[in-house]
């Protein structure tokens, strides 16, 4: 088979799989160790049932061949500019996000107790948020300590009693989730500004290319529509009937995610502004046009609470509009997700995320937690402080994988530095056991080789109702025996193949 | 169209047309050095030079002193527009510049045209000159101007005729017109045969790319005021004055046609003002072996503030003039 015809017309591609195994073929390096759940393989090192048909066409591969998907996939990335930003120590730096060309393939069932999962989640957080910011019953109640909440730092007392549009607090949602051999468990949620769905897409648009017949015949549940669905749900938040006018704020294109923002903002159709872009006038958001001001109604910010409005957060911000927070106050504009909304993704309150759902919806929750020890309570300091190197240690405010120890890869003076740092301001961490990540085929130095992955699906909440694209944003640590998956620390992407139950085509897709 | 946005087109389109620009001129410099006298050459570089604003290298003394210039420094003088990012006018710094501003307007403009712009960019940034030099200098210009010529292309099939094509329209035709008349006034101030090496009229034609049509038209002997009124006031060829006025004019009548400054915005004005100084007033004709070239510096300053209007009308405005009504 010839590098060109591989992926558009190879003998395996919609046939019958044939026999694979790892450690033949293609997977020859490939190692399946029993610690790890491999998506690919069981411990006993046969293929996967929903794999089959993946297993079967990359070991009719040469490595050749291989290298030349691989290649292509990466080009696509390399001349469509599909980039990140990182904040060096003394500048910014654009780089392609790496992408894996092997996809990672989820059945139908797993998929529906994710989707499950995702829908309650979300719904107990908005009425969490609701709560915090009125009637405080929750509180009250003690099912999460008051202090917690009230202290952090993410909890705006500007947003109490502020009317939200259809209390919907947070619109869009990207939950971290990870599978160890014990099952699907959330990491963490993000619900501020959750960024990583253009990759999500693009790694589509990219694999879809790279294995066409595959595709199709493994029925793949489609995430295209996304943009759509952003768009419809932010429109629903607005009192407005018709289209309203959205507008993505974006930092500016110094921003790690600045290429997400454009992306968004093009394929809804909105405009990307930046805070210079937009002019509050008697309570109303104007965007300065070439041909005047027009008004907004919309505005998908990108942007952390404390930059939104110079008037109310920090003042010194200069990405922020002044009187924005008035606006939305007044009900003039509709901010998505909504100032304050940070709290409930704050790490320490985590941990009581189950108790939430139980509280708001009395349901157990579907998708379970990873056991969490917060530093704040004496008990959970010294277990983490005696633990350090069995341990992952975490800011509760942290994000992108910046200020965490991973005990069994630190060295003894980093976890001693570390200690220290626990030491003199316990609350601001918590600590987590090393999970088994579970691992996926990566094509890596000319070879297919496991790597540890996890998956950020994204969820939209509009006003009637719950959206969640059918994928995720699949992250994998390329490093060999690494864990940590973003993209700022040596991470990549790959997409994530969600089958169809049975017939293709039996339900609109996102 | 948001108004950053239409600024960014606009700055998009000036500078894809500055490193056009740029391209054309070290294309037709380093063509000349196979076989033209070295003073001339030397004289090519002061108009390469002088065109975009930079302080002319001293012209050599005498014939021995200019085989020494031809050979050391063309390099190096060629290199400044080419690979030194710290030249506003180098072809890696407009193209760069070009880019940073694409990335901007990622929401407005088709995938095509970003990928064929970045592509653009990652084969100047990763072109290694010396080699093209050892190969053949022209050659990396020329492929500059091919890459440069199928983005426009690219652009004209995929872009919608909307404010954002105007805008980007609108860049590259007031950059095309302030360019070419510094152009023209720095061939007609060093053309003069009283500086000794002569600059060839027809090698201005053929670097404004109107030297087959004159041929055509006029004649194989090219005469400096014919040339001259030729490259201002010819409506067909695409970098005469006139032609670029005429573009710029009938683009700012599309944007907003219609909205609070029907019937004339103040950039409209001005460019109605300078298509009527470039078809009355400017540059001479056959009639007039003296020519009106001394305009040229008014032209310019007209242009200039042709600028100024645009970015002040659409880009700049203050918040109380944008207020709707």
């Amino acid at each position: 088979m010839t590098a060109s015809s591989f992926g558009s017309s190879g003998d395996g591609f919609g046939d019958a799989p044939r026999a694979c195994s790892a450690g033949s073929g293609a997977f020859a390096d490939y190692e399946v160790e029993a610690r790890f759940y491999d998506e690919l393989f069981r411990p006993d090192g046969t293929v996967r049932e929903a794999c089959r048909r993946l297993v079967a066409s990359l070991s009719s591969a040469t490595p050749e061949e291989l290298s030349t998907l691989q290649e292509g996939v990466a080009r696509r990335f390399i001349h469509e500019g599909i980039t990140f930003t990182v904040l060096g120590a003394t500048k910014m730096s654009e780089h392609i996000i790496p992408i894996d060309c092997v996809p990672r393939v989820l059945t139908a069932a797993e998929w529906d107790h994710i989707d499950r999962g995702l829908r309650q989640r979300l719904t107990a957080m908005n009425l969490f948020l609701r709560d915090i910011y009125n009637e405080g019953r929750s509180l009250r109640d003690g099912i999460v300590p008051a202090d917690l909440v009230l202290g952090c730092p993410q909890y705006r007392v500007e947003m109490r009693g502020v009317k939200v549009p259809h209390d919907v607090y947070v619109a869009v949602c990207g939950t971290d989730i990870v599978r160890t051999n014990e099952g699907f468990a959330v990491l963490e949620d993000n619900l501020r500004v959750p960024s990583g769905v253009s990759y999500m897409l693009a790694c589509r648009a990219a694999i879809k290319r790279a294995f066409p017949r595959l595709y199709r015949a493994q029925g793949v549940r489609e995430i295209s529509r996304y943009p759509e669905s952003l768009y419809a749900t932010l429109a629903s938040l607005g009192p407005w009937g018709g289209d309203p006018r959205v507008a993505v704020l974006t930092p500016g294109h110094y921003n790690s995610a600045y290429y997400e923002h454009a992306f968004l903002a093009g394929e809804m159709g909105a405009e990307l502004v930046e805070g210079r872009d937009l002019v509050v006038h008697d309570a109303v958001v104007y965007v300065r046009t070439a041909s005047g001001l027009k008004r907004i109604d919309v505005i998908y910010r990108r942007v952390d609470d404390d930059f939104l409005d110079p008037v109310v957060f920090r003042e010194d911000s200069l990405l922020g509009v002044p009187g924005l927070f008035n606006a939305y106050r007044t009900g003039n504009v509709v901010i998505a997700n909504a100032p304050g909304t940070g709290v409930a993704d704050d790490k320490a309150l985590y941990s009581y995320v189950p108790r939430i759902i139980r509280y708001f919806l009395d349901e157990d929750p579907i998708l379970a937690n990873v056991e969490t020890h917060l530093c704040r309570e004496s008990d959970g300091l010294a277990y983490t402080l005696a633990n350090l190197e069995n341990l992952v240690v975490k800011e509760v405010g942290g994000s992108g994988g910046y200020g965490m120890l991973v005990g069994p890869h630190s060295t003894a003076s980093e976890r001693e530095a570390y200690a220290d740092r626990l030491r003199a301001d316990p609350t601001n961490f918590i600590s987590q056991p090393v999970l088994d990540l579970s691992r996926a085929g990566c094509f890596v130095d000319g070879r297919l080789e496991p790597r540890h992955v996890d998956v950020r699906p994204f969820v939209l909440r509009g006003r009637d109702d719950i959206r969640i694209a059918p994928g995720g944003l699949c992250r994998v640590a390329l490093r060999k025996g690494g864990l940590v998956v973003n993209s700022s620390q040596g991470g990549g992407c790959k997409d994530l193949w969600i089958l169809r139950d049975q017939h293709p085509r039996d339900a609109p897709e996102m | 169209m948001l108004a950053r946005a239409a600024a960014d087109f606009y700055w998009m389109g000036r500078y894809l047309e500055r490193t056009e620009q740029t391209a054309r001129l070290l294309e037709y410099q380093l063509e000349r050095l196979v076989d033209t006298p070295a003073e001339e050459v030397a004289l090519g570089w002061r108009v390469l030079y002088s065109t975009f604003g930079h302080p002319a290298p001293p012209l050599p003394t005498d014939a021995d002193e200019a085989e020494v210039f031809l050979i050391a420094d063309a390099y190096t003088l060629a290199g400044t527009f080419v690979e030194d990012d710290t030249n506003s006018n180098s072809m890696i710094s407009c193209w760069s510049q070009a880019r940073e501003n694409a990335k901007q307007l990622r929401p407005w403009l088709p995938v095509r045209v970003w990928t064929c712009l970045n592509q653009g960019f990652m084969w100047i940034r990763d072109c290694d000159f010396s080699r093209a030099w050892s190969e053949g200098p022209a050659a990396l210009a020329l492929e500059a101007i091919d890459r440069l010529r199928l983005l426009a292309g690219v652009v004209d099939a995929m872009m919608a005729r909307d404010d954002a094509w105007r805008f980007l329209e609108l860049g590259r035709f007031v950059e095309r017109l302030q360019h070419q008349t510094v152009l023209l006034d720095t061939w007609a101030r060093l053309g003069q045969p009283a500086q000794g090496a002569r600059l060839s009229w027809s090698d201005l034609l053929r670097v404004s790319r109107a030297y087959e049509l004159y041929r055509r038209r006029r004649s194989i002997l090219v005469r400096r005021e014919s040339a001259l009124a030729f490259l201002v006031r010819n409506p067909e060829v695409p970098r005469s004055l006139r032609f670029a006025v005429h573009r710029i004019e009938r683009l700012l009548s599309g944007i907003d046609p219609k909205g609070a400054r029907y019937p004339l915005a103040a950039p409209h004005r001005m460019a109605i003002r300078l298509a009527a100084t470039v078809e009355m007033d400017l540059g001479g004709d056959d009639s007039d072996p003296e020519g009106e070239d001394g305009s040229f510096p008014d032209l310019l300053r007209d242009a200039r503030k042709l600028h100024d209007l645009v970015m002040a009308t659409y880009v700049n405005y203050p918040v109380e003039r944008g207020l709707p009504a």
